[in-house]
């Protein structure tokens, strides 16, 4: 009887190991395959599913293939474009903002032991404090117009590429200072030969996280200082629940953001191709 | 060896020696900074703007009758414990399917588009569509919260479980560890790091994003009274809020920057 359930055991035993064997050996053979066959599988499993709740719904969400119609209808005669061009009127200026500041202040930080010593806990503090609540304080100083909605913006996306330019120019080492000291730069040389290049990859971090942030910073300045733009577009159709316009918007600005991450990747793989390793 | 020891002298502090630490630049330039700004800002409003825009000491006369209201607790707890609610199921939603993201290539290949795709937009923009399908209700704000939260945990936790050394799976595998050892006994202890960093970060976020559906979906809590104070012109007790939110962001962020320090202390520049 014991020997009988030892021998049970050790075949199940075996033939799950083949089992599992066969299976991992079937995984690395046709990873391409099962890798494919992942990616098409999730995004049908999704439309079907999609078109199957949305035909029980109802109003409140429409199927798949009536969420891309909208999506078409409004983007040829609808208000899609007027309103992208609006909004990526102010994405762009704060996108520069970011880009400028961000790389200014950063480096002031670094490089000026008394201004960080004064500046950096406040920064700190303005960083994890919800930027939505100062809006109304914004509103009530500077209105609602376009800049005070630039500076709502930038404050919400400034943030990682600050904190990025600073880390960066912080980490510089020791060494790459001294040699430069002791072949008797001066100081625009240090900038130029040491500080820059060595703080460009980090910039170039930054930028790419800030031109998906400013999207974000963008979104939430039109949402909260009198809407305008997509944003605006998006809240009409909360107001006049209609849910496959709310879809087709919310469809929309997904594409733009993962096209925006999209560029940021290239534009950092672009510029700092000569050191991709040294950031990691 | 003079100027040597003139300079040491003098760059050597003067001062009783309790206060020298606390007399420091170093701790001195931010009290002079903020006492600077705060300055400015009361200056500027009080000489220039109208009577209802906040200043430092409206603000802080504003504080007692603000704290002393009932209104305001209600305000902090359903805020504060949506947040932490969303947190908590959203961070172990996060680390449930990071896990398995990390560890099986398949589930990652089938998850990855919808999670990266999630991930770059700004959850703001999912806040219309949840309302439409929630309602304008406090749960819109929990639903929110959770992806906000579920998302960053997921990403980090998939990072840290696919990146184990092999070192560790051979070892585990040489005493006989099955699946499930290898998920929760490896590879979530070894991405400790990365998931308190994704909490670390859905935290922020979840706060924002709780904030921004109060205003849109008309909750009540903390953002909520924020905007309603200002536009009652009540602009002083609309800081004081703003001021709680910033003490609670910036006491949850070093909390949690602290915790992973003392999870793992080798990690501490990571």
């Amino acid at each position: 009887m014991r020997a009988l359930n030892k021998t049970e055991l050790n075949a199940s035993a075996r033939g799950k190991a083949s089992f599992a064997a066969r299976v991992n050996r079937f995984r690395a053979a046709n990873a391409r395959l099962i890798q494919i066959a992942c990616y098409a599988s999730s995004i049908l499993l999704l439309i079907v599913a999609w078109q199957a709740l949305g035909h029980s719904f109802g109003v409140l969400f429409v199927p798949f293939t009536e969420a891309m119609y909208r999506l078409w209808d409004m983007l040829i005669n609808g208000p899609l474009l007027p309103a992208l061009w609006v909004s990526g009127e102010l994405y762009l200026v704060t996108l520069a903002f970011n880009i400028a500041i961000g790389v200014t202040v950063g480096l002031l930080l670094a490089r000026i032991k008394l201004i960080s010593a004064a500046f950096e806990p406040y920064i700190y503090i303005l960083y994890a404090t919800p930027t939505i609540s100062l809006v109304p304080f914004v509103s009530v100083l500077f209105g609602f117009e376009f800049w005070p909605r630039v500076l709502v913006a930038v404050l919400i996306s400034i943030f990682p590429i600050l904190i990025s330019v600073t880390e960066g120019a912080r980490s510089i080492p020791r060494q790459h200072l001294d040699v430069a000291a002791i072949f008797g730069s001066n100081e625009r040389q240090l900038w130029r030969d040491v500080i820059v290049p060595y703080v460009m990859p980090f910039a170039m971090s930054g930028i790419k996280q800030s031109i998906a942030l400013s999207m974000a910073g963008t979104l939430v300045a039109e949402f909260f200082l009198n809407p305008d733009g997509i944003a605006a577009v998006l809240l009409q159709g909360t107001t006049i629940v209609d849910s496959g316009w709310v879809l087709a918007v919310t469809i929309f600005i997904a594409a733009i953001a993962v096209a925006l991450v999209g560029v940021g990747e290239l534009v950092e793989r672009y510029l700092v191709r000569w050191r991709r390793t040294a950031v990691g | 060896m003079a100027t040597y020891s003139g300079r040491i002298e003098r760059a050597s502090p003067t001062l009783p020696a309790w206060l020298g630490p606390w007399l420091s630049r170093e701790r001195l330039a931010p009290v002079i900074s903020g006492l600077i700004i705060l300055a400015t800002w009361q200056i500027v409003v009080s000489t220039q703007l109208p009577d209802f825009v906040a200043r430092p000491i409206g603000i802080v006369l504003a504080i007692p009758s603000t704290v002393a209201s009932q209104e305001f607790w209600l305000d902090v707890l359903m805020t504060l414990g949506s947040i932490s609610e969303g947190v908590a199921i959203g961070s172990a939603a996060g680390i449930v399917v990071g896990v398995a993201m990390g560890r099986v290539r398949e589930i990652d290949w089938f998850l990855s588009t919808y999670i990266r795709a999630l991930y770059a937009l700004p959850l703001i923009a999912l806040v219309p569509i949840v309302i439409l399908w929630v309602g304008y209700q406090p749960s819109a704000r929990l639903v929110i919260v959770i992806i906000s939260v579920f998302l960053p945990v997921a990403v980090t936790t998939a990072d840290g479980t696919r990146a184990i050394s092999t070192d560790y799976l051979d070892v585990g595998k040489m005493f006989g560890a099955r699946t499930y050892h290898v998920w929760f006994g490896i590879a979530l202890p070894s991405a400790m790091p990365h998931i308190v960093a994704g909490i670390e970060l859905g935290f922020a976020r979840g706060i924002t994003n709780a904030i921004a559906v109060e205003v849109l979906a008309s909750v009540p809590g903390m953002g909520m009274s924020v905007f309603t104070k200002s536009n009652e012109l009540n602009e002083n007790a609309s800081m004081v809020y703003v001021v709680c939110l910033a003490i609670f962001a910036v006491s949850v962020r070093s909390g949690m920057t602290r915790f992973r320090h003392w999870l793992t202390p080798w990690y501490r520049n990571a």
